[in-house]
């Protein structure tokens, strides 16, 4: 027998492009036929680290009893020469009973036909990778030559175990890494958050060779909470088991904050169930981020799945995708609330620039006010004299008339303007409101401009008292009855209802003014509150400024509701008391100072 | 019968011209100060019945300055007469007899003269 060609067959076998198997089988044929040994068979590592006859030649006999049994390293023939890294060889005189863990049962039967036995390791440098067993019934003895044969084709059947270890560990990490570089890629999309929690499942479902993979989420203050997304179907019997597994993994992590790994504790987690032939695992993490769970990632698949990979490799994978949800979530909810606290940064800044800009306007517009009202003053003050002193015609007379009239004017403008710009204090007091506005309907409707109004009151008999200034709510109720006067040109039905309503559940009363003056026009509706903003041929566009910057510093605000063509209707909301015991400090403060041309108080009658 | 003496306080030359003018046709002996320090000089060393005080005013302004005549002389009585309402809201005006806000209708300054007078 030519060894060298014997080798060379065999180099040439394990290096070329067959499938691993086909080339370990090649190789056991070539062993069994050129060196003419019946059975040539490899005991190989499983992953239980335990050595099995895998592989046999294609004439063996002894494969099908021996594949039934296991061994250890160290146990048995086997296992000795897995454990020793060296080879035995045996005659049928001194071969011992003990092949691999077992006494075979038969073994005794059919081992008396074969009459010498070689035990190889298949190792390299670093690894064993498993045993090559070879039995001949044609031969006295193994010469040394053919024992080196044997050695050298060891060697060479151990490379391509461990490219096939290699490839196969290789081909799971690629999956792994494919996997994961997927779910990456999804995650810092720019799809939407059920897009994504959809992709997600979709990946792990493939990932894992899953029937199902679902995600459900468990956080109360998201838009997604309760929502659940699956790739696959989950079958009917299956879904209390998923319900009941999820539970479980959210109870272990409430109980246990060791559990914040979302693996590590799937020994528990794993159930199976299904229909009759078809069982299947179901397997489930949690998402935890930080400092909370977020939800559960599960999957489902069939027991008989071909090619599944170890259990211990699944849930490893699991736990990293269940990591890379949370993390991704944990971004997204942090995103969320930067984004918010980034709104509010923006809202309160540009209200800080909006109220600056309107102090230094005030500021400006009073400075201005006050430098008028002086020359203003002289101006009337001194017309008003001309026409005393001087006698002057008719004609003359009214210019005098036409310029005094249109001092006051200016006066009451320059009045209102600072009126709006200045920062009044308010002096709260209790009002009832029902009393005020009655008051003043009263005051307005006796005069006789006002004879062709119809009033209708619809007031809530028992409505709190808003704690307010009352003389600046009397000036907004004032406005508003002036506005729907002058909108309905002192024709028509003016509606006043009151009621108590609540607003992000405080106690408010509402304060509506209907009239049937046509409404505003749809274009205007923006700008009715802003100041300087009027449609009426003599007005200077305050009082909805003015009436709606009181309203604001009371705390409430005023809506508009507009009818165009028929009306429109302003609601004045104000906070209330609720219990007249909740004023601030117990008293009210009173109303201060006194109205021009009153009798002042004076110093001495104080004290 | 003796007049009475109405010391007028105000930065303004044309305001204490009109004023001056509208209240000596009123039959009042008028004294003229244009800020807080003639005002104080004038009530030391002459006797006013009332005084009508301006309160936006440069260097002491009405407020000040009706502190310190009230030191002076705390019968002294004196009217804040400002362009605006404002000051009515501070505190320190209260101690005046009374506010008026200036118009180029002088009939509100004149009847306040009069009641606190007491005419």
């Amino acid at each position: 027998m030519n060894f060298a060609s014997v080798l060379g067959k065999v180099i040439e076998i394990s290096h070329s492009n067959l499938e691993i198997e086909a080339r370990i089988k090649a190789i056991l044929n070539i062993v069994s036929a050129d060196l003419h040994f019946d059975e040539a068979l490899i005991y190989s590592l499983d992953k239980d680290k335990r050595l099995s006859c895998r592989f046999n030649n294609r004439s063996s006999l002894l494969f099908d009893l021996l594949s039934d049994y296991r061994c250890h390293v160290g146990e048995g023939v086997v296992g000795t020469v897995a454990q020793k890294r060296a080879p035995l060889f045996y005659t049928l005189k001194d071969i011992p009973a003990r092949l691999g863990c077992l006494f075979y049962a038969h073994l005794d039967e059919v081992l008396p036909r074969y009459k010498v036995f070689a035990f190889v390791p298949l190792a390299d440098d670093s690894f064993l990778y498993g045993v090559l067993f070879a039995a001949s019934s044609s031969r006295e003895a193994i010469s040394p030559g053919e024992k080196v044969v044997l050695s050298i084709l060891s060697r060479e059947l151990g490379g391509i175990f461990r490219t096939y270890d290699l490839l196969l560990s290789s081909k799971k990490r690629i999956t792994e890494l494919a996997t994961l570089s997927e779910l990456g890629r999804i995650l810092t999309s720019t799809m939407g958050p059920s897009a994504i929690l959809e992709n997600i499942a979709l990946i792990t479902a493939k990932a894992l060779s899953a029937s199902f993979a679902t995600i459900k989420l468990d956080l109360a203050f998201i838009k997604l909470n309760g929502q659940r997304f699956t790739s696959g179907s989950i079958a009917n019997n299956l879904e209390a088991r998923v319900l009941d597994l999820e539970a479980r993994v959210l109870d272990l992590e409430a109980e246990a904050s060791r559990l914040r790994q979302p693996v590590g504790f799937a020994e528990a987690l794993t159930a199976e169930a299904g229909e009759p032939g078809e069982t299947f695992t179901i397997l489930a993490a949690p998402i935890t981020a930080k400092d909370r769970t977020l939800g559960t990632i599960t999957l489902g698949r069939k027991l008989d799945q071909p090619d599944v990979q170890d259990d211990q490799q699944d849930r490893y994978l699991l736990g990293m995708i269940a990591n890379y949800i949370s993390s991704g979530l944990d971004n997204a909810l942090l995103n969320i609330k930067l984004r918010d606290a980034l709104r509010e940064l923006g809202d309160a800044q540009r209200r800080l620039i909006e109220n600056e800009k309107l102090r230094s306007l005030g500021e400006m517009t009073a400075n201005i006010a006050h430098e008028i009202k002086n020359p203003l003053v002289v101006i009337g003050g001194f017309t008003k004299r001309l026409a005393k002193t001087v006698h002057l015609d008719p004609s003359e007379n009214r210019y005098v008339e036409i310029i005094t009239k249109e001092v006051t004017r200016l006066e009451s403008i320059l009045t209102e303007i600072l009126n709006y710009v200045k920062e009044a204090p308010l002096l709260f007091e209790r009002c009832d409101v029902n009393a005020l506005l009655e008051e003043i309907v009263y005051l307005l409707s006796s005069d006789k401009g006002w004879s062709a109004v119809q009033i209708v009151k619809r007031y809530a008999p028992d409505l709190p008292p808003a704690l307010c200034d009352v003389q600046q709510i009397k000036q907004v109720f004032i406005n508003m009855l002036m506005n729907s006067f002058e909108a309905m040109r002192g024709k028509g039905t003016i509606t006043i209802t009151t009621e108590r309503t609540d607003i992000s559940e405080k106690p408010f009363i509402a304060i509506s003014v209907r009239d049937t003056g046509g409404g505003i026009e749809p274009a205007y509706l923006d700008n009715i509150f802003n100041p300087f903003f009027t449609t009426k041929e003599r007005g200077i566009g305050l009082g909805l400024a003015i009436s709606n910057k009181i309203v604001v510093h009371h705390g409430g605000y005023i809506e508009v509701k507009n009818t165009p063509g028929e009306g429109a209707l302003f609601v004045m909301h104000l906070p209330c008391q609720e219990k007249p015991e909740d004023g601030p400090g117990g008293a009210p403060p009173q109303t201060v100072g006194w109205t021009r041309g009153e009798r002042p108080v004076r110093l001495k009658d104080a004290q | 019968m003796e007049k009475t003496r109405i010391l007028l306080v105000d930065d303004e030359e044309h305001i204490r011209l009109l004023f001056k003018e509208e209240l000596e046709e009123e039959g009042y002996v008028i004294g003229i100060a244009s800020n807080g320090f003639e005002a104080l000089e004038a009530l030391r060393s002459d006797r006013f019945d009332l005084v009508v005080l301006d309160i936006k005013m440069p260097g002491m302004d009405g407020i000040q300055t009706l502190n310190e005549i009230k030191k002076l002389n705390k019968d002294q009585r004196v009217i804040l007469c400002s362009a605006y309402g404002e000051y009515q809201q501070d505190f320190s005006s209260w101690v005046s007899d009374a506010y008026v806000v200036k118009s180029a209708d002088m009939r509100e300054l004149k009847q306040t003269i009069k009641n606190v007078l007491g005419v």
